[in-house]
């Protein structure tokens, strides 16, 4: 997935992409309001994290211009006021969470997580799809009571198609969610990840949940539907 | 004393004495006059007494019966004449049973004017004259004439009541008059009482009407008033914030750059980072209490409550949370906004976080016919609750990280310095809904 961080502090924003990224995350980062917005008008984001105190556009006029601009990916604020007063004005300006600096990392891995699934439609921090239940929270995956090893990429890939399942998903669509913007993509290698993926989940092919539209992309079906 | 009470007294005062003096000017005039106006009459009567007087060349007085004036003939009527000759005396008819006075002669050619006055109960006026006789002597005569003062005193009367009556009712109109002009004159002084009572709740931020130039700098200064605390709050409140934040980022770093794995050192550091976190957000509150307007607008509890709630509900999306809300309707709080918006956010964010989805809070005026004297609210949930024995160590101010109980700490400290800011009181039990209640006073007068 891949998330937006728009914070002016250097040292604070170097760090926070460090730990996102070492959580499976593509980060995509900026330093300021006007940047932030171009990027969040560019870029197909899964999420958003936003500090209020920003230099050139404050983070709440950020966030009143991606939601007028229809962007409806999640946002969270990162904060020093920690009064409710600004946490009030942050919701109603259209974010949907708020965490108050300082804070645990942990804590704001949890709260990532817990808004995509929230936007993908799930409560839970496991999904079940057909025989497979995903821990999204530790990124185990398992197939009956079996844990299947995947790799970063791999499960990327596995967990943003869980995110729009029985929906085309093209190659365009995994590369700009799963990588952030000037890293070396190649198409090639979307197909050789899917592949391997397919390998894993569906060892013996009886399954088939990934299904290739030729010219068009990929799509997860739910197996047991599909017999 | 009022100001108009005041106005009033003095005016009817200075107006009761004017008119005293001038009524009493006009009396002693009227008087006067009609004084004079019986000397002259008297002296004609004296003329016209002379004139009937016939001396006999032996020197004895005689009197037509016509007198001219009929009053001299009618006994009793007020008017009296008497003649005094060489040796004879001559008395009008109308002196029958008078006391007239005996009056020494007068000189040829004098005459003498006496008011009723000690042992006097007449006018009198005497003239005298020299009868020239047939052989060439002269016989000095006086006349003289009295006049009852009875008349005179009647008419003074008269002129006295038609006096007193008049000048009350100019004293009367002219204090209605005054009356209406005090109205008039004191309406601006009504209308700066009607903007001041504006600023106060909040309507107006400063005095904006058009006054009289002497009370412009009365409104002159209490705007820069207005407008320096402001900027004063303002100018604290930023210089606050910017302390926090820029104190909260560095903070945030350290944390963010601790390694995942726990140590002893650092979780020393753990502690002593989220006891800064704890400082900062506390001391912040207390020290922007200080910085408190006198002069707060009325704050609509209802709609703030509203906006918490909706706000909670975003972040709390994922836990069904019924967050029920009974408040007075137009329950006004008369404090600041920001604060209310804490002390409420922190108590229902601990509802929703430590209850099991049913929290309700509760609000309404602290005396119940002055808005302006406080609120009083509660917010309970349907959670595990608070043990007796930790509810007396969150409700203790300045309590360090490692007596803290976890989670429900930070919030309750800061609502703990609200209350404390605004001379309130806080009281932890248990909720009809079977989990924790926090009952909250705020006081703002």
């Amino acid at each position: 997935m891949r998330i937006l961080l728009v914070e002016d502090d250097q040292d604070l924003q170097t760090s926070l992409a460090e730990i996102l990224r070492d959580a499976g995350y593509a980060v995509d980062v900026s330093g300021d309001g006007v940047e932030g917005l171009f990027f969040a008008e560019e870029y197909p984001l899964d999420l958003a994290i936003i500090d209020l105190g920003l230099p050139g556009m404050s983070g709440l006029e950020l966030i009143r211009k991606l939601r007028a601009k229809e962007r409806r990916f999640p946002v969270l604020i990162l904060t020093a006021r920690s009064e409710w007063q600004d946490k009030v004005e942050g919701l109603e300006a259209g974010a949907d969470d708020y965490l108050t600096k300082p804070f645990h990392p942990e804590e704001l891995k949890a709260r990532v997580g817990a808004l995509i699934r929230r936007a993908a439609g799930h409560t839970q921090a496991v999904i079940e799809f057909g025989p497979f239940s995903v821990d999204l929270a530790s990124q185990r995956v398992r197939r009956g009571e079996e844990e299947i090893d995947l790799t970063t990429y791999e499960y990327k890939v596995f967990e943003y198609l869980l995110m729009h399942p029985e929906e085309v998903v093209t190659k365009t669509d995994l590369s700009e969610h799963l990588y952030e913007e000037d890293s070396d993509r190649d198409s090639n290698v979307i197909e050789v990840f899917v592949g391997r993926l397919r390998r894993k989940i569906d060892p013996r092919g009886k399954m088939n949940p990934i299904e290739t539209l030729r010219g068009r992309g990929y799509r997860l079906n739910n197996p047991q539907r599909a017999s | 004393m009022s100001l108009r009470m005041r106005l009033v007294v003095l005016a009817a005062l200075v107006m009761t004495v004017s008119l005293g003096l001038v009524g009493a000017a006009l009396d002693a005039a009227f008087y006067r006059s009609s004084v004079a106006a019986l000397n002259s009459r008297m002296e004609s009567t004296a003329y016209l007494v002379l004139a009937a007087t016939e001396i006999d060349d032996d020197g004895s007085l005689r009197l037509d019966k016509e007198l001219g004036d009929p009053r001299l003939g009618q006994p009793g009527s007020g008017l009296y004449a008497h003649v005094h000759g060489r040796r004879d005396h001559w008395y009008s008819p109308s002196s029958l049973n008078q006391d007239l006075p005996e009056l020494p002669p007068v000189r040829p050619g004098e005459s003498v004017f006496l008011q009723p006055g000690a042992g006097r109960d007449y006018f009198i006026f005497c003239y005298g004259v020299a009868w020239e006789l047939a052989n060439g002597s002269r016989l000095p005569i006086t006349v003289s004439i009295f006049v009852d003062p009875k008349e005179l005193r009647k008419e003074v009367s008269a002129f006295r009541a038609g006096l007193g009556t008049s000048l009350g009712a100019a004293g009367v109109i002219l204090l209605l008059a005054q009356l209406l002009f005090l109205t008039l004159g004191m309406r601006p002084l009504r209308r700066l009482t009607r903007d001041v009572a504006g600023v106060e709740s909040g309507r107006t931020q400063r005095l904006e009407g058009q006054y009289p130039r002497e009370l412009e700098p009365l409104t002159r200064n209490l705007n820069r008033l207005l407008e320096t605390e402001k900027t004063n709050q303002t100018r604290y409140r930023n210089a606050l914030d910017s302390l926090a934040h820029s104190l909260k980022t560095p903070l945030s770093v350290i944390r963010s750059s601790m390694p995942a794995d726990t140590a002893a050192k650092s979780s020393a550091i753990e502690n002593a980072v989220t006891d800064m976190q704890r400082l900062i957000a506390t001391r912040l509150q207390r020290a922007a209490a200080s910085a408190r307007s006198s002069m707060a607008p009325a704050v609509d509890v209802g709609r703030q409550a509203e906006r918490l709630i909706q706000s909670l509900g975003r972040v709390y999306s994922h836990k069904m949370i019924d967050i029920d809300a009974n408040m007075d309707p137009g329950l006004a709080f008369y404090g600041e906004q920001r604060d209310l918006l804490e002390l409420l956010g922190n108590l229902l964010d601990n509802a929703c976080k430590y209850g099991h989805g049913k929290v309700r809070l509760r609000a309404g005026p602290l005396v119940a016919d002055k808005p302006r004297a406080g609120i009083r609210l509660s917010v309970e949930d349907n959670g595990p609750g608070i043990a007796p024995d930790a509810r007396r160590t969150l409700l203790k101010r300045g309590v360090r990280g490692d007596e803290r109980v976890d989670g429900h700490g930070l919030g309750l400290a800061i609502v703990l310095e609200i209350v404390s800011a605004y001379n309130g009181e806080i009281e932890i039990d248990e909720g009809d809904l079977g989990g924790a209640r926090v009952s909250v006073v705020l006081r703002t007068q």
